[in-house]
């Protein structure tokens, strides 16, 4: 089965979180990374709802925010959420994003908890 | 390093174009290569910037076609894409060659034809220089990033829908007088913010982001001729120097950055600028920002030095920003009215300021101009250059 998880990396000398993942270490030049999983709970930073829509979606609006997590790494991501707020408590959930055709395409989707 | 001037500037009118990109690019290069009036002299190296051509036109290797078109061989040449800030990024180029004694003259024409594709095609187009991965792939374009950072300065810094509108207005005034702008159309804070049918007229587009805090999708092309200074002042025309260029970059995920309301390349690359310049914020006359949403002519005019963080839109609203202010932006219209076809847009910033510092930029002109300062700002601010002009007498 598909791995539908989002992964960002971890500095193998420093520890250093990343998301989206990066080549070089910004804290240490480190070369090696571990994956980690991106999850757990966090607070929305900022939202919008786009309604000037991009390809592949059919829908009023698309409503996407940034949330910060417990681990202090950040994420852009769909929110699903009805009454959105800044500071509001979420948590990461991994659903469908985007279809192109046939192509289902899975990506961080945020919930109220 | 040798000093640089620019001696040719030129444009086409912004908007929906009829004819292709090389002869856009083309028309808008023979108005700055007459106004530069160089005689005898022959362009050695040509600078294109451009962001789509490839995909938007079919047409790879445009700088070649150029030259073509223009009869300029067997100048240098090459395209530059450098996202939404090709523009200053080629004039850029353009300096760098002469500054290094490789070159003499310098042609840069910048262009975009981004309404040969529908809408939607345009704004997935641009929104492709977002993070594939961490941005893309949920939907996110150029509005959605407006968007999400525009609720966040509102909520800290008490910017409120109506400051955005009056950048709109201001702007949209500014364009009525220039007859290269993409839109005129006068607009008043009622018809886009306060009247019952405008919420039909100005409708959301990135809430909180509206309509008319959004600039149009445009054809054009601009262009600029720039000499060592030494060719300038045997020429006779006005020397408008290109006394600073600052350029820096930033996270490509823009929730990566840490304070997502900073836009820290913006102001690196000003200091940089003024840095090189040897002038201050306080020393400008007239600006051109990078409004493609009214929030970043704000946030834009903190992160350059004219304004402290957090005081950008009071400026605005006590009219300083107007035409009439102490600091004048965008009196072209900016990108919100003037149209902000990708490729052109940091070159046309810079034909604007040229006319201004000459004084020849008729029913706009800003009295007395003698210091300028643009910002084209790429991505969401992850690749931006800013540029200090000055007229030497
Ligand atoms: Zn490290």
């Amino acid at each position: 089965m598909e791995d539908k998880k989002v992964y960002g990396v971890r500095c193998k000398a420093c520890g250093k979180e990343l998301y989206p993942a990066h080549a070089l270490c910004p804290e240490c030049g480190g070369r090696e990374f571990e994956p980690i999983e991106i999850r757990g709970e966090g607070v929305v930073l900022t939202y919008t709802d786009v309604y000037a829509l991009p390809l592949d979606y059919a829908l009023r609006y698309l409503r996407l925010a940034i949330v910060e997590l417990e681990s202090g790494l950040r994420a852009t991501g769909q929110l699903l959420d009805d009454d959105p707020k800044i500071g509001k408590r979420v948590r990461v959930t991994v659903g469908v994003v985007r279809e192109r055709g046939e192509e289902k395409i899975y990506g961080l989707q945020f919930v109220p908890v | 390093m040798r000093e640089v001037a620019i001696i040719g500037a030129g444009m086409t009118k912004f908007g929906r174009s009829e004819i292709g990109l090389i002869e856009l690019m083309s028309e808008a290069s023979i108005r700055a290569l007459d106004d530069a009036s160089l005689g005898d002299l022959r362009v050695d190296a040509v600078y294109v910037p451009n962001m789509g051509a490839a995909r938007l036109n079919r047409q790879t290797a445009i700088a070649s076609a150029l030259v073509d078109r223009l009869n300029l061989f067997p100048a240098m040449a090459e395209a530059v894409e450098n996202g939404p800030a090709s523009g200053a990024s080629a004039v850029k180029n353009g300096f760098q060659a002469i500054a290094s004694g490789m070159a003499d003259l310098v042609l840069v024409t910048g262009g975009e034809r981004m309404r040969a594709v529908n809408n939607l095609e345009a704004t997935d187009f641009v929104a492709s220089l977002s993070h594939p991965q961490a941005e893309y792939i949920y939907g996110v374009t150029l509005p959605a990033l407006a968007g999400m950072f525009t609720r966040l300065y509102m909520e800290r810094y008490g910017v409120t829908a109506r400051h955005l509108a009056l950048v709109a207005v201001k702007n949209h005034a500014n364009a009525l007088d220039n007859p290269y702008a993409h839109i005129q159309q006068r607009i008043t804070l009622e018809g886009i913010l306060t009247a019952p049918e405008a919420v039909v007229n100005n409708p959301y587009i990135a809430d909180p982001l509206r309509l008319y805090d959004c600039c149009p999708v445009s054809d054009g092309a601009a262009s600029l001729v720039l000499a060592s200074r030494e060719i300038a002042e045997k020429l006779g025309r006005p020397v408008v120097r290109i006394a600073g260029i600052g350029q820096a970059t930033d996270t490509h995920a823009v929730h990566e950055r840490p304070d997502p309301t900073e836009l820290t390349a913006v102001r690196l690359a000003a200091q940089k600028a003024f840095g090189m310049a040897g002038i201050t914020p306080q020393d400008i006359d007239v600006a051109e920002l990078h409004d493609a949403f009214t929030i970043l002519e704000i946030a834009e005019s903190e992160e350059a030095g004219f304004f402290r963080k957090g005081e950008g839109h009071v400026a605005v609203e006590e009219g300083v920003t107007s035409r009439t202010g102490t600091l004048p932006i965008n009196p072209s219209g900016g990108l919100k009215a003037k149209g902000h076809p990708v490729g052109a847009t940091g070159v046309a910033q810079l034909v604007e300021l040229t006319w201004q510092l000459r004084g020849e930029a008729g029913e706009r002109q800003v009295e007395g101009a003698k210091s300028a300062f643009a910002c084209n700002f790429g991505g969401f601010g992850n690749n931006v250059v800013a540029t200090v002009l000055r007229r030497e007498d």
